[in-house]
């Protein structure tokens, strides 16, 4: 090496070597300068072959010999290849693709294909400087360039096609994802994990809002007009009513399988949703429509079961707590099916608090019969309590009733009943709660039809609270007709006889030891009668 | 193993920077001709300012001789002077790796300099240019005038060889005759354990019967595979088939 001196620039020569003969090849593995590729923080890294490839050369092999082959199959095949000039190309492990993983299981993957042409007309030499100075020339072998690969789901290409259909609708991106995957979840689960589920449904649904419940709506109503950061459990508010919004999506509802079938069918009714926070007018609200459509065929179906339920679990020695309940937690159901009037309740829920979450308990404490409820509504209207709701779940597995579930909701939705009984002193305060109760009352007794044959619609004037619970009206009730004590319950409604639940059973109760009906068994049920 | 995909980290650990050089090919030709220890030239490198400017390499005397076909070598020779352009890495992050003779991977460091070997433009290079132009400008194929006909291949003959060894094999097999249905029977099932599926050409062949008899023996015992994977095939019919211990029931 010898260096040549000059005033300002300093030029050096080097030897330039070309090893003969090395057994290694050289190869370059290219990164995208945008991936941020430090081969300095590399721990440990692992490099193979990607012989993924490989059974596509090697072609479906027919069983050789024995079931399912043929004779001669072998030679037939060439033949027919030679003769329409098929050439198929040999399997190289040399082109084939790296798979590069860097820092373990948890670092970076990295694949590097093959470029092709790069030895074609020039060569590419690696020029390292050696200890003695000179420079070593290696011939570059074959040129990779590696691409990270995706550790996060990615979609398939028929979500990535519905998505991209409904790119328009879709705000909340997120729970694009969050979807996929809980979807995922529960085609692997049984159904009666879907408790379970509503359960995380729900934490989840304070988390995320990318769950589909009837209540995640009427929370943001709840939100919309109580300020309640307990029903979220979300910092940031404006940010779950966002994803509630979104919730109502119909992504993540139990029964339903693909969200894009929530989508995109009804029109909205007017007035529905005025309320509601939305980004996109006409989608949003449609979307959220079809959802409660959806649940009110839902909750349909499993009305008339529970009120079998309900009639079957009637015992004597609780009835009257329990047939108040159950009146209520009846009208409760069928009220159900209004979503305005779940709405309502759920505002008189939320906005009650401790109150009304320690009357719950007690209900549920008391109720030992299994009330019909439909699996759906207990995640539903615990939904709406944050923490509250979540105490009471925890605390119905611990009610021994033969239905735990369906039992909370009804006394839930009993307890709703009876806070807005006592918020509202004047039954005509609101209309629509009268106008709704008009609307139940005739539903019950038209779903029931069991011991209360005669309407009740003739009596029910929404304006009056004038049925008072006394012995001369149950007396009068008895000698018409036999009744059981939950049809009695039914004809005292908290709302006209001003009194609460308790009050009305032990009021009834002691009405009832006072006339001493007689008894008699009408359907396995026990209904009470007087002869005068 | 273990040891198979791991990557030996050293270079990359030490930061060792090499350069990135695209050669011409008469030049990389040329270093192959190296001997010795494999001293091809001489690197200059200018560095003004410690950057290194202007980048050079002259080829070494001895290695200048081109091989050509046809033409004198002498005539032609590789120029020597060869500068190089410096270009940046820029949007790409390069590394190198080795691939051992026993499969070892190792990574040998990262690129700092991308540069391209370039002949000073000269008489010697325009030369050697033309000469490469037209090397490859000739056709791959070409036509050529022979002086003597080919009578080598074949010559007419009254009847081939080949025909006249058929003709014998045919007459000597005479036609076929009809033996036992129970030893056909034998033979067909003996057949059909090996494979499943057969062309009745492959059966005639097999069973050395006349075609219509083995049809109307193979309609007993077997079916005939129209449509399907294996069409125009014969196999057994279920009843007749045990392919699971590799047997067959009558």
């Amino acid at each position: 090496m010898t260096s040549l001196g000059s005033s300002s620039s300093s030029t050096t020569e080097y030897v330039v070597r070309v090893p003969k003969n090395t057994n290694k090849k050289y190869n370059l593995m290219a990164f995208n300068a945008g991936d941020k590729v430090s081969c300095s923080t590399w721990t440990q890294a692992r490099m193979e072959r990607d012989m993924s490839n490989r059974r596509i050369y090697g072609e479906e092999e027919t069983p050789d010999g024995a079931a399912g082959s043929e004779f001669g199959k072998k030679q037939r095949e060439e033949a027919r290849r030679k003769k329409y000039g098929i050439i198929t190309k040999e399997f190289k492990v040399e082109d084939q693709p790296w798979i590069l993983k860097v820092n373990g299981k948890a670092g970076r993957r990295f694949k590097g294909l093959k470029k092709g042409g790069v030895t074609e007309n020039a060569s590419y030499y690696i020029f390292t400087q050696c200890a003695d100075g000179a420079f070593e020339a290696f011939p570059v072998h074959a040129w990779y360039n590696f691409t990270p690969q995706a550790k996060h789901r990615t979609l398939t290409a028929e979500e990535a096609e519905e998505e991209w259909g409904r790119r328009n609708k879709v705000v909340n991106h997120f729970s694009i994802m969050l979807q996929r995957r809980l979807r995922g979840q529960e085609r692997g689960e049984d159904e009666e994990e879907e408790g379970e589920k509503g359960g995380k449904k729900k934490k989840k649904k304070e988390g995320r809002g990318g769950d589909l419940r009837i209540h995640d709506l009427e929370d943001d109503l709840d939100m919309s007009s109580d300020e309640s950061d307990g029903s979220n459990g979300d910092d940031d508010e404006a940010k779950s009513k966002a994803k509630k919004e979104k919730g109502p999506k119909g992504k993540g509802k139990k029964k339903k399988k693909k969200a894009s079938d929530l989508e995109g069918f009804e029109d909205s009714d007017d007035g529905d949703f005025e309320g509601l926070e939305v980004d996109y007018m006409s989608d949003e609200s449609s979307s959220e429509e079809e959802q409660l459509e959806k649940t009110k065929p839902n909750k349909g179906e499993d009305v008339p079961k529970g009120i079998d339920e309900m009639s079957d679990s009637e015992e004597e020695s609780e009835e009257e707590n329990k047939n108040e309940e159950d009146g209520k937690e009846e009208e409760e159901e069928e009220d159900g099916k209004k979503t305005p009037v779940q709405v309502e309740k759920k505002k008189k829920k939320d906005s009650s608090g401790e109150s009304d979450s320690s009357e719950d308990s007690d209900i549920e404490g008391e109720a030992a019969s299994a009330l019909f409820m439909k699996k759906r509504t207990p995640p539903k209207r615990g939904g709406g309590r944050g923490s509250a709701g979540s105490s009471r779940t925890g605390s119905r597995p611990g009610t021994p009733s033969i239905d735990n579930a369906a039992t909370s909701n009804t006394l839930r939705a009993a307890a709703n009943k009876l806070e807005q009984g006592k918020r509202q002193t004047t039954v005509p305060s609101s209309e629509t709660p009268a106008a709704k109760r008009l609307k139940m009352e005739p539903s019950p007794q038209s779903s029931s039809g069991k011991s209360t044959p005669q309407p009740v619609s003739g009596k029910s004037t929404p304006s009056s609270s004038d049925v008072l619970l006394t012995e001369d009206a149950v007396r009068r009730y008895l000698i018409r007709k036999p009744m059981t004590t939950k049809d009695l319950l039914k004809k005292f409604q908290t709302k006209r006889t001003g009194l609460s639940s308790e009050q009305t059973v032990n009021v009834l109760a002691q009405i009832l030891k006072r006339l001493n009906p007689e008894r008699k068994n009408i359907n396995d049920k026990m209904h009470f009668y007087l002869t005068e | 193993m273990s040891d198979k995909g791991e990557v030996d980290l050293t270079g990359a650990k030490q930061n060792t920077g090499v350069w990135l050089v695209k050669v011409p090919k008469y030049l990389s030709q040329q270093w192959t001709k190296a001997t010795g220890r494999g001293e091809v030239g001489k690197l200059r490198i200018c560095k003004n300012q410690g950057k290194a400017e202007v980048v050079s390499f002259t080829l070494n005397e001895e290695l200048t001789t081109v091989d050509t076909i046809g033409e004198k070598s002498s005539m032609v020779r590789a120029p020597r002077e060869h500068p190089f352009t410096l270009q940046t890495v820029g949007g790409q992050t390069l590394a190198v790796f080795t691939e051992n003779s026993s499969d070892k991977i190792a990574l040998e460091g990262l690129v700092v300099q991308r540069a391209e070997c370039r002949p000073a433009v000269s008489e010697n290079y325009m030369k050697l240019k033309k000469l490469q132009i037209e090397e490859l400008s000739k056709p791959m194929r070409f036509s050529q005038q022979l002086d003597k006909a080919v009578t080598t291949n074949y010559k007419p003959v009254a009847n081939h060889a080949y025909n006249l060894d058929y003709e014998r094999k045919k007459k000597e097999e005479g036609k076929r005759a009809r033996a036992d249905k129970q030893q056909v029977l034998d033979m067909l099932f003996s057949a059909f354990e090996k494979h499943q599926y057969y062309n009745i050409k492959d059966l005639v062949d097999i069973t050395k019967q006349p075609v219509i008899y083995l049809k109307e023996i193979l309609r007993d015992i077997g079916i005939y595979n129209v449509k399907g994977t294996h069409k125009n095939t014969w196999e057994l019919k279920p009843e007749y088939r045990h392919y699971q211990n590799e047997e067959k029931s009558d």
